[in-house]
């Protein structure tokens, strides 16, 4: 009974993973894309959780979904949400590559995925309770990941300062705003 | 004495480093401090290390000390070492003690040149690579250290690099010393191939047990031999000598004079057992000294510069420093060279200080009469020349006739041979050193000195240059006291555990030679004197004086022979070959890379779209090869 | 484990990333192509909380977050050149960008 519930949630959360992740790519809205996307987020946090990933779920839940998708959102607010075709971009030829090549990659991987799902990859470890924790992981980072720790750190920091960067106005942009608000008076 | 030997070898090195590093954040002034004070620094290190090894037991003088082990081939292991022991300590007195004070009289010499930074650098790193050569603990070394020497040679030749006859007297010697480096190199191939290595030791003592056979033993001195000969300027090899004069006089006292020229005698010293091995060759190295003093002194006898007279009078003595390390007579000529670097350094800077006061001029028929107007230069002259002659007790006069008395003492047809010889070059030396002397120094004034005004009151020099020369006039007076036969012979003693010499005179011998010696000098003076009052030249015109006016043609010879020819076939090759087919063929290769790069840039598309879909294509085939190899 | 074999995560990983690849080269607008982005660094996130799950190392996980620090820093920077970009009055097209052109 415990199994068969499960495997209703999954199928469940992937249909809705799959079908938000179209939705993100083919919406002529912008705001479309990004609320689909905050939706991708979820399921993909469902299915987190059902593969003994906790902190990580709740990490994508509140980072991701919570911080990153929220930025996202502020931006298409500030540019006004412009609409955008889906089949706009490029040439006919480019077209029919990309859809191509997409497809191809998707044959391969799926492809290799199942030659070896009979013999590695059913491998299923035995996992303790305490598998996915914030215990468990915070321990990790701080022994033997703790390089990867602070690298991170420093690599958010730059990204920090270069969106500060990036945000800042230059003094062309300064005068133009002042002239433009002093033709309108 | 391993602490000494490394503070005299890196000491100039560090001051010519200093002074190119520190570029034109320096004075003139400062950088001849730092190579003045570099090369004594060093001076000071080998006295350290002279000090320490007389304090030990004859035998127990030698030190080897090694830095770390350069490089290895198979079995071929090469160390950078120095060997310090009483040859190598002599030389190392010598280039850093003389050297430091020709670098110290340049201060004064080379003041207002434009380049003098320059110059100085090139003498702290000429003294720091004949330090390497002499300290060099394998054959390896020594050749680095002889290379380098050569190298700063040619630079300090070519120092004025904007006259061209500098520019070409610096080409010559640089190749004629190539083609002697060439020669030594063969020789060295061949020792590593039977002996399969350069250490000293190891060579050695193959040489000395009869490991080498005959030809080996015989091609490797010829190969060193022939090394030695050229960076000695002796006959055949000896045309870049005199023109060497292009350099600044303190360039000449101290390369062309004193150190330098002298690492041909220096090598045969070392390298004993292997000319020992091959006495042919040996003889042969006595042979061309022979012919190099008689020449050279004839040729001495023509000339106008007073730095050619000088130059030809130092191929000369070297000459007899070959005479002796040919018969075996190791310690005499080193003590040759010891007390030929006083006298012969002391004799060029003098010849300096004049040159300097005259601003310039260099022919002695517009000098004269220099007696009365500079009398300390005028005494310091005169002490060289009698040195040089051998006059006793002047330091010419202990070293030259112990060799010509080892000649004597080595008997047979080679070496009566050489005595006679060695005593015709006595008299030809005491004729030609004293033209020059009487023609300089006596007489009356050729014309007006040129700035003499301004000159007068600065006396006959700086006291950079006056100070030197004044300790050089000591040495080439007392030197000699080093070595009284019969009586007290510590420089003989001091070399003997190192090298020892063949054939040693008895000391009636001794004291006979040089009682001939003398009289046959002071002949030579005479002749000159009376040559001078007579106001003629000691040789008439006609084709003999042409013949040595031009040097009896070896330049022209050599030009012919082997110059020419080269250049013809060289201009040939360039048109017939580089031309058309190398220049050719790489304009083809360089126009058909820019086609196909035109071609390949049409891929170049800017879109961001284009480039995504390569990556993604790329990945697919990867991921694809990867299933397939897997 | 209850639930679907990891295979099934794997095949759900290589959809996404799919979805996300044919998002990035075919829409114009660099906003949407910065989402399609988001979805591929997703779907790799599953991929490694799958294999974590499947070797029973916590590695994966480890990997899963440091690439959501990454993904965020990259989002940051990438929508300050959007904003940049607009702010200069720049058309937003992906297209139109043909500097690297020669």
């Amino acid at each position: 009974m415990g199994n068969v519930l499960v495997w209703v949630i999954w199928l469940a959360a992937a249909a809705a993973c799959i079908g938000t992740g179209l939705r993100v790519v083919t919406a002529s809205n912008p705001f479309s894309s990004a609320l689909s996307l905050i939706g991708n987020l979820a399921s993909l946090a469902v299915l987190y959780l059902l593969a003994s990933g906790e902190f990580v779920a709740v990490a994508q839940v509140l980072v991701y979904a919570g911080a990153v998708m929220v930025m996202f959102l502020f931006v298409i607010a500030y540019l006004g949400g412009r609409a955008d075709a889906p089949w706009a971009g490029g040439t006919r030829l480019i077209q029919t590559a990309s859809v191509i090549a997409a497809a191809s990659l998707l044959a391969v991987t799926l492809v290799a995925i199942l030659l070896d799902a009979g013999d590695r990859l059913s491998d299923e470890a035995d996992i303790d309770r305490a598998f996915g924790t914030p215990s468990e992981i915070g321990r990790l980072f701080l022994t033997d990941h703790l390089l990867a720790f602070e690298i991170t750190s420093i690599v958010l920091l730059v990204a920090a300062v270069g969106g500060v960067v990036l945000g800042m106005r230059s003094a062309a942009e300064d005068d133009a705003e002042v002239d433009a608000g002093e033709a309108v008076r | 004495m391993a602490v000494g030997g490394w503070i005299c070898l890196l000491a100039p090195l560090i001051g010519f480093l200093a002074i190119v590093l520190a570029g034109t954040r320096i004075t003139r002034r400062q950088a001849g401090l730092i190579s003045t004070g570099s090369v004594f620094v060093g001076f000071v290190g080998a006295v350290y290390a002279f000090i320490e090894a007389l304090g030990r037991d004859p035998d127990d003088r030698v030190e080897l000390t090694t830095a770390w082990t350069w490089f290895k081939a198979g079995d071929f292991e090469v160390g950078l070492e120095l060997l310090i022991d009483p040859l190598s300590l002599v030389m190392m007195l010598i280039v850093t003690g003389i050297g430091g004070l020709i670098v110290a009289y340049s201060n004064g010499y080379m003041e207002g040149e434009d380049e003098e930074r320059r110059y100085f650098a090139y003498m702290a790193f000429f003294v720091f690579a004949m330090l390497m050569l002499v300290q060099g603990g394998n054959l390896l070394l020594l050749l680095v250290g002889w290379g380098l020497v050569g190298l700063a040679s040619y630079l300090l030749i070519g120092f004025y690099h904007d006259r061209r006859s500098a520019v070409e007297a610096a080409k010559k010697a640089f190749i004629v010393n190539a083609l002697g480096d060439a020669i030594m190199a063969l020789g060295f191939f061949l020792l590593i191939f039977h002996v399969n290595s350069l250490d000293f030791g190891v060579v050695f003592d193959a040489a000395e047990s009869g490991e080498l056979s005959d030809t080996v033993a015989t091609l490797a001195a010829l190969g060193l031999l022939g090394g030695a000969v050229a960076k000695s300027a002796q006959i055949p090899f000896h045309t870049w000598l005199p023109d060497a004069m292009e350099g600044p006089t303190p360039v000449s006292a101290l390369i062309h004079a004193a150190t330098m020229v002298t690492a041909g005698v220096y090598l045969i010293c070392r390298t004993s057992p292997v000319f020992e091995a091959a006495p042919e060759v040996q003889h042969l190295a006595a042979i061309l000294g022979l012919v190099t003093l008689l020449v050279a002194g004839v040729v001495a006898l023509v000339q106008w510069d007073i730095k050619r007279v000088i130059a030809y009078s130092t191929m000369s003595q070297i000459g007899y420093m070959f005479v002796g390390a040919g018969i075996g007579a190791y310690g005499f000529a080193m003590f040759h060279l010891f007390t030929h670097a006083f006298f012969k350094a002391l004799l060029f800077l003098t010849a300096g200080v004049i040159i300097h006061r005259l601003d310039g001029e260099q022919d002695i028929r517009k000098m004269g009469g220099l007696r009365g107007s500079m009398p300390y230069t005028h005494k310091t002259f005169l002490i060289g020349s009698l040195a040089l002659v051998g006059i006793p007790i002047f330091a010419g006069f202990w070293s030259k006739d112990a060799i010509l008395a080892s000649a004597l003492a080595d008997g047979g047809a080679l070496g009566w041979t050489l005595y006679v010889g060695g005593l015709l070059g006595a008299l030809l030396t005491g004729m030609y050193t004293f033209r020059l002397y009487f023609i300089v120094f006596h007489g009356k004034p050729a014309e007006e000195p040129h700035g003499q005004d301004e000159h007068a009151h600065h006396g006959e020099g700086s006291r950079w240059m006056l100070a030197p020369v004044g300790v050089l006039a000591f040495g080439a007076t007392f030197a000699g006291l080093l070595q009284i036969p019969g009586v007290w012979e510590p420089f003989e003693k001091w070399l003997e555990p190192v090298v020892e010499p063949l054939v040693t005179p008895t000391t009636a011998q001794e004291w006979g030679t040089s009682a001939i010696a003398v009289a046959i000098g002071s002949i030579g003076i005479f002749l000159a004197w009376r040559a001078f009052q007579a106001d003629r030249e000691l040789v008439p015109e006609g084709a003999v004086r042409r013949t040595l006016e031009h040097k009896l043609w070896f330049d022209e010879v050599y030009d012919a022979v082997f110059a020419r020819p080269v250049q013809a076939v060289a201009v040939r090759l360039r048109d017939q070959v580089e031309t058309p087919v190398v220049q050719g063929g790489l304009d083809e290769v360089a126009d058909g890379t820019l086609d196909a790069a035109g071609f390949a840039a049409r891929a170049q598309s800017g879109l961001l779209r284009t480039y995504a879909l390569a990556i993604t294509v790329a990945v697919s085939i990867l991921a694809l090869v990867f299933i397939v190899v897997r | 484990m209850l639930g679907p074999d990891v295979p099934w995560y794997l095949v759900i990983s290589a959809i996404l990333f799919a979805i996300g690849i044919s998002g990035v080269l075919l829409r114009r607008s660099p906003l949407i192509v910065l989402l399609s982005l988001e979805i591929m660094l997703n779907a790799a996130n599953l991929a490694f909380v799958g294999f974590s799950r499947a070797f029973g190392e916590l590695d994966g996980q480890i990997f899963a977050l440091a690439v959501m620090a990454v993904a965020a820093s990259e989002v940051c920077v990438g929508l300050g050149l959007i904003v940049a970009m607009a702010r200069r009055n720049l058309a937003l097209d992906v297209d139109r960008f043909t500097e690297l052109r020669g």
